[in-house]
């Protein structure tokens, strides 16, 4: 008999989401995602000064917060057709790569690989064993049996204590989990290493951001940062220095820990490459411009379609009109009034809450379409579209990455796998490490362009009387982020963010069409109705952040995760 | 690297959540502190938490918390309280990995701060906007006083400044219009 599971709160994300699944024969036969917070964001901004956008912008999300910040004042440069100086396209660069490493390595190791690991595995594991594995998979110079022994000995300390903490949520022991004892352990050191290079990507952010969460050097024009070699407090040789540093030392993790670590859990998982397509239209958008126009980008821009990359059709600037023009939010399915397709510059944001029906609104999530239909974003999107243009460095990471999954899984591992859960996982270690070579670009044509004695990097802005509109985006870690913005007489008269979970986790819409989540789910097997771990390895794939998405007013939330198991009554 | 961190956790955007970094800013504005104290209106970083609790000896975190107690009323934790409590009872960050989850995270890495102490306060209202309750603003300064009693007693009172500093509460201030209209 079929059976309906709600696991609400998805744990281990950002965000109030809700996913119900209806299982019948051990597999997924339908779903519903379903953000439980309302956002309100458009609400608070109408009236606002643009030029003070960026800093409520980025308190949506508290995660998130460089992003939203970046892609407001994107939107009210373009709306105003203002350009910023070179420098301030490099350093807002340099913070949005350090950004998305410093994101995709706490994705990986922190909120998703107890999806993949077995912590009590790694307790039966032999150190000299994993050491000698390790040697194989990577050059890696923090593998020694010695390291890895203590790491064993201080997981035995805190189960032994009790206090499991972190891991509670856990499935371990699932029979879903198949990793031998030595990769688990393997896993599990580096899981604690990655809290020391998510530092220190985070430290680049915060020296060119002024701090973070919540950087500070932003302006409407370009960017506050005092440049000044001679100079103590401000952007100096020395600082700039240390930045490189910091990113060769992230650059290192990600090639020889990260990036192998996916490799290897994806060859090691071969089903994970077959289940949770889902949503095959993918879209990103064309980020770190090279100039101070913004013309010329280093990470590609584009659509494919069913899948097919020769359907691929590039965005070539921000300011395209096939992206422009191209995208709608529907209402049908969520919790705001009516059931209209709006482009964004037309949205209104009157809530209109009716509890949870299967068929009518489910979630404060819109749908976010284009050209009417659903697309999946983030770096598996920018992957594909980045292959299908024959982007050299997405090439040739992608190329080498699946040669060494399929020596390692014994049967060949292509392109076509990447349409999968564990493919979202390869093509986001794959993109960090496409971004932490670029760092090493950007970083160069910075201290040359300071180097030649350009300091600018602020344009003032003016703002004309009447209406003007404008729209910001960003390929953020998790996908095409886009605000848009209509100003009238200097002040702002509506806004709306229009967010990568949005596009991912968004509901069903007026015509039925299954938004990303929901669909890769569709097909999932579910050993075990009671532990539906095979549905948060799915879900966690596409770095679900929902806090943007919708917005906590739910303080009083449940903070466990509750699996609620039903047989379903209306299928 | 700062021996002490003091961190305002909560969204300026949701009502009372405001408290955290409403209370940091004030007393920031109010109070010079020693080189080794680093002051942090934080929003609500989950996880990124971690990177910041690594390099802090002792922190202060400024919060709002559920509690069975009147709107206002500050409560006080320690890392104990923080660690004992069941994950649905203290309500340390309406995010999930909350403040729990990072200590725990730290203290297996060997990384985590050696003392915490939560100030937190019980919100009226918790709903998306820009306005905080009469009772929790009523809070502030006995939070503010919290803050530089437990500084204090960790060795490092800080100063009253002659002339208070603006606290940069961007988030209440309405449109200065640059255009005319």
């Amino acid at each position: 008999m079929a059976k309906r599971i709600t696991v609400d709160p998805v744990t281990r994300i950002e965000g109030h989401l809700r996913i119900d699944v209806e299982v019948d024969g051990g597999r997924v036969r339908n779903s519903w995602s379903s953000g439980q917070m309302w956002r309100g964001i458009e609400v608070i901004l109408q009236g606002k000064d643009p030029r003070d956008a960026w800093l409520f912008t980025q308190r949506i999300c508290g995660v998130c917060t460089t992003v939203h910040a970046i892609a407001s004042v994107r939107a009210v440069e373009h709306a105003l057709r203002l350009e910023i100086p070179v420098n301030a396209q490099y350093i807002r660069n340099l913070i949005l790569i350090a950004h998305s490493l410093h994101d995709h390595i706490v994705h990986f190791y922190h909120l998703s690989a107890l999806d993949w690991v077995d912590i009590t595995g790694a307790l039966q594991a032999d150190p000299k064993a994993a050491a000698r594995l390790a040697e194989t998979l990577s050059p890696w110079h923090r593998n020694s049996w010695q390291e890895l022994q203590q790491v064993k000995q201080r997981l035995q300390g805190v189960v032994d204590s009790g206090q499991l903490g972190i891991f509670n949520n856990g499935y371990w022991g699932h029979p879903a989990m198949k990793l031998p004892p030595e990769v688990n352990l393997l896993a599990v050191s580096h899981y604690l290493q990655a809290l020391e290079y998510q530092r220190k990507a985070n430290m680049i952010v915060a020296m060119l951001g002024g701090k973070t969460p919540n950087i500070q050097n932003l302006a409407v024009g370009g960017v506050a940062n005092a440049v000044n070699l001679d100079n103590q407090s401000a952007l100096n040789m020395e600082k700039i220095f240390k930045i490189n540093s910091l990113f060769r030392e992230v650059e290192q993790f990600v090639n020889q820990v990260y990036l192998p670590d996916v490799i290897a859990i994806g060859a090691l998982y071969p089903d994970w490459l077959g289940y949770g397509a889902g949503v095959t239209n993918y879209m990103a958008v064309p980020d770190l411009p090279l100039d101070a126009a913004a013309t010329r980008f280093d990470l590609p821009g584009g659509t494919i379609m069913g899948g097919r990359l020769e359907t691929q059709r590039s965005i070539e600037v921000w300011d395209d009109p096939y992206f422009r023009e191209n995208v709608t939010e529907s209402v049908a399915h969520a919790w705001y009034e009516g059931d209209w397709t709006r482009h964004p510059y037309e949205e209104e944001t009157v809530p209109h809450y009716t509890d949870f029906q299967d068929r009518g609104k489910y979630t404060w999530i819109k749908a976010p379409r284009f050209d009417g239909k659903p697309m999946q974003v983030g770096p598996l999107a920018q992957v594909l579209v980045g292959y299908a243009q024959g982007h050299e460095p997405i090439r040739r990471w992608t190329d080498q990455s699946l040669a060494t999954a399929s020596s390692i899984a014994g049967t060949r591992v292509g392109l076509n796998h990447l349409h999968s859960t564990l493919g979202r996982h390869l093509a986001r270690g794959i993109r960090a490490a496409v971004l932490a070579e670029s760092a090493n670009k950007h970083w160069q044509m910075l201290a040359d362009n300071i180097g030649s004695g350009d300091f600018e990097v602020y344009n003032e802005p003016e703002f004309p009387r009447g209406e003007i509109r404008g729209y910001g985006v960003h390929e953020a870690p998790r996908g095409v982020l886009s605000h848009w913005a209509v100003i009238k007489n200097g002040k702002i008269d509506n806004y709306q963010c229009v967010v990568p979970s949005t596009w991912n986790a968004g509901p069903r819409d007026l015509q039925g069409q299954l938004g990303p989540y929901e669909a890769s789910l569709v097909g999932n097997p579910v050993a075990d109705a009671e532990l539906p771990l095979e549905v948060l390895r799915t879900v966690h794939s596409f770095d679900p952040c929902i806090a943007c998405a919708i917005h906590t007013q739910d303080v009083e939330g449940e903070e466990i995760a509750t699996v609620r198991t039903l047989a379903a009554k209306n299928i | 690297m700062p021996d002490i961190a003091i961190l305002g956790l909560g969204n300026v955007l949701i009502g009372d959540d405001a408290f955290g970094p409403h209370v940091v800013r004030r007393f920031d504005a109010e109070y010079e502190v020693d080189p080794q104290v680093e002051v942090l209106d934080f929003g609500t970083p989950g996880f990124d938490l971690a990177p910041f609790l690594m390099d802090a000896q002792r922190v202060i975190i400024v919060d709002t918390v559920k509690a069975e107690a009147a709107p206002g009323t500050i409560c006080h934790y320690d890392k104990a309280d923080i660690l004992r409590r069941p994950l649905t009872r203290a309500r340390v960050n309406p995010h999930d990995p909350g403040l729990k989850d990072t200590l725990l995270l730290l203290d297996l890495q060997g990384a985590a701060p050696a003392e915490v102490h939560f100030i937190g306060v019980v919100p009226a209202s918790v709903k998306t906007g820009i306005a905080i309750s009469d009772a929790v603003r009523a809070a502030v300064p006995g939070a503010i006083a919290a803050v530089v009693e437990s500084l204090a007693r960790m060795g490092h009172p800080p100063r009253r400044r002659a002339v208070p500093a603006d606290p940069g509460l961007w988030w209440e201030r309405t449109a200065v219009v640059s255009a005319e209209c």
